[in-house]
């Protein structure tokens, strides 16, 4: 899992046109990553016939991308067993609802990140997430306490 | 003792037994479901293990102990036990155990051709052998 | 309300009625699931496998258990204790024998515990002043998947306010590396075991100031771990039970010269909802904790319901809330086949396919209510969602009556 700004560049077409408005194709790769750029965005990739091949290729690569929320988490709940290891170790939700997830509680706060719900882990509220925005955090808390692998980051 | 031959290898392993949550949500669908077979007829196998004996993912596998056997699913789990395989608490794991080894036991292993075995067949096994 | 999927009885779930769609908050799958699905593969009232209505379900329980002259009541730890409580009435006068599944489970700990002979402590305790915690032979992100994350290492304490990665200390004891063990990453040492025994001599030789055998350093470094904090704990489940191989004695022994370093406690981990309940209730009647003849006043292995099986001692048994063809190992399982078998279940399952009766009740915490145990003793008092006409309380109440009526 996880998706580094090297193989989306590696399959660019690495001509540094600046068509995109970023000045090289290595930034434009990071941008993808962060979602501030969308790969549609290389116009060269489309439109020329001999990129036909790796725009297939990165348009594969990147299909994780999509499914993943703003902040690079994954949730798949065929994994899942509901245990809330990820909602209690969670620095936001312990700050926030010291009364309920804080101390094991099921979640009191309104509008939390992530919440239990038919036994499986869903995602509710991004946007207080510490990776959320543009000064996050790469915090892993919720991915490093799920031992089955139900949750995961894009970066990896 | 005239030679055996066995179409297949056959190895003797260390079976553990351990529940897991997505059996038990299984026999919460039904344990007449296909369901609970699915997830309790399987053999629990990590890489290195399936890898150095043949195993893979799907296969059927015959588990034998003292005169009984079942078919049963190969499928892989990084948590099985380093030189052995795991399976979920069942009529399955029941039908192979006994007390002195009720939550491990050794047992033979060998691929299959038949079909996974249904737990009705157990449950005839259980009434046949007693109500004749 | 209350979910009785496990042990731990979770007092946080919500139900949601989103126009006719059932929605579970904060169950883990084990609990949600077992809500979503209740209405699942209900059993009907059978003879012989042939429905009936109720009245002559009962009707014939009351022949064949009025003509029983050896009957066991066997399970009872998915059902309330109310209805335990009429359970064991029913044995008392029948003089039958009465067992649950705690015989090939965890009983011999919970004993130990009512009998103070093993220090132990409640869930709440945990949370609030637990520094090391012990998972030993015991898997519960599968079995009680919210232990870690409610009760113990994850959640803040009253004294242990900054959180897993500084305020707590995992230990887990295992055949694999479940994935329990997993979890054990920083502050916490994950032993993979052949031989439980092995390990629990390194702890006693380690406390004795030998050197251990296996796993020196890491004995040494747990148990001065330990001793930073007065509040320790070791959960014990199905692994370490057989792991011990019947030498209780030898873990009682660490767990002593422990307790004379720091202070440990013991809990042990079983899955059934109400198996704690069932001990407690039986102690208090008789003194032991499962096995029990009343004809003999005396509890003793002979007695556990796969004994009597084995040994063709009984000739009707009476199955409440538990599956023993799912659960008994086969050379005891198949004796069931021999003999009557009554059977009260809101579930079909695979002792109701061979049963001679099959009462249907309640599925308890859903559909009715009453008190039950939680795994460390604490008492619960459940909140169905619904209160149905017949439940396991009322099928032994009427049991009971036609029985009395009888002698």
């Amino acid at each position: 899992m996880g998706i580094t700004p090297m193989e989306i560049y590696k399959l660019l077409p690495k001509t540094n046109c600046k068509r995109c408005g970023e000045t090289t194709c290595m930034s434009f790769a990071f941008k993808i990553i962060n979602k501030e750029k969308k790969v549609e965005e290389c116009l060269p990739l489309f439109e020329e016939s001999k990129y036909e091949k790796q725009r297939e290729e990165l348009l594969d690569l990147l299909k994780p991308l999509e499914e993943a929320t703003e902040t690079g988490l994954i949730v798949d709940e065929s994994k899942c067993t509901g245990c809330a290891n990820c909602i209690v170790v969670c620095p936001v939700h312990a700050a926030e609802d010291p009364y309920g997830a804080g101390i094991g509680y099921g979640i009191k706060m309104e509008n939390p990140i992530l919440r239990v719900e038919d036994g499986v882990v869903k995602v509710e509220n991004l946007k207080i997430c510490r990776r959320y925005g543009k000064n996050r955090i790469l915090c892993v808390a919720c991915r490093e306490n799920c031992p089955t692998d139900a949750i995961t980051f894009l970066e990896g | 003792m005239p030679l055996q031959f066995s179409k297949y290898l056959k190895i003797e392993v260390e079976v553990v037994v351990a529940r897991n949550s997505f059996q038990a949500e299984a026999v919460d669908k039904g344990k007449m479901s296909k369901k609970f077979v699915e997830k309790s007829a399987v053999v629990f196998m990590n890489e290195d293990f399936a890898r150095r004996n043949g195993f893979k993912e799907g296969d059927i596998v015959r588990l034998s102990r003292r005169g009984r056997s079942i078919n049963v699913k190969v499928f892989i789990c990084e948590t099985s036990p380093r030189d052995g395989v795991m399976m979920p608490n069942s009529i399955y794991s029941s039908y192979l155990a006994d007390f002195d080894n009720f939550k491990r036991f050794r047992a033979y292993i060998e691929l299959s051709d038949g079909d996974v075995t249904k737990p009705d067949e157990i449950i005839d096994q259980i009434k046949n052998k007693n109500k004749k | 309300m209350i979910c009785t999927g496990c042990a731990l009885l979770c007092d946080d779930v919500i139900i949601i009625n989103d126009s006719g769609n059932l929605k579970v908050r904060n169950a883990c799958r084990r609990g949600a699931k077992l809500i979503a699905n209740y209405k699942n593969l209900r059993a009907d009232a059978t003879i012989n496998g042939k429905k009936v209505n109720y009245e002559e379900a009962i009707e014939r329980v009351k022949e064949i258990i009025n003509n029983s002259e050896s009957l066991a009541i066997y399970g009872m730890d998915t059902i309330s204790i109310e209805a335990q409580k009429l359970a064991i009435e029913l044995a008392e006068r029948k003089e039958a024998y009465i067992d649950d599944n705690s015989t090939f489970c965890l009983g011999d700990f919970v004993e130990m515990i009512l009998k103070k002979e093993i220090p132990s402590t409640t869930l709440d305790e945990v949370r609030d002043y637990a520094y090391v915690i012990f998972y030993w032979g015991t898997n519960p992100f599968h079995t009680l998947s919210r232990h870690m994350s409610k009760f113990t290492y994850y959640p803040r304490g009253k004294r242990r306010q900054r959180g897993y990665e500084e305020d707590r200390f995992l230990v887990v004891v295992d055949v694999r590396r479940s994935h329990t063990a997993k979890l054990a990453k920083k502050n916490a040492k994950f032993f993979e075991v052949r031989d439980d025994l092995e390990l629990i001599q390194a702890f006693i030789d380690a406390l004795d100031g030998k050197p251990p055998k296996i796993f020196a350093n890491d004995v040494f470094r747990v148990i001065k771990e330990m001793e930073k904090s007065d509040f320790n704990v070791i959960f014990g489940g199905l692994g370490l039970r057989y792991g011990l191989k019947g030498k209780y004695d030898k873990f009682l022994e660490m767990i002593r010269k422990m307790n004379e370093r720091t202070k440990v406690y013991f809990i042990p981990l079983g899955c059934h909802p109400n198996m704690r309940g069932f001990n407690e209730l039986l102690y208090g009647i008789t003194g032991y904790v499962n096995k029990y003849s009343f004809k003999d006043k005396e509890s003793k292995e002979d007695f556990a319901f796969y004994n009597l099986l084995f040994e063709e001692k009984i000739d009707t048994a009476l199955i409440i809330g538990t599956d023993p063809l799912n659960s008994l190992p086969f050379e005891y399982a198949k004796k069931l086949a021999k003999i009557n078998v009554i059977v009260i279940d809101p579930r079909e399952n695979f002792t109701t396919k061979i049963a001679d009766v099959v009462l249907p009740s309640a599925i308890t915490g859903i559909e009715c209510g009453g008190k039950m145990k939680r795994i460390d003793g604490v008492e619960i008092t459940l909140e169905p969602m619904i209160e149905a006409e017949i439940d396991d309380v009322s099928i032994i109440k009427s049991i009971l009556n036609l029985i009395m009526e009888g002698i």
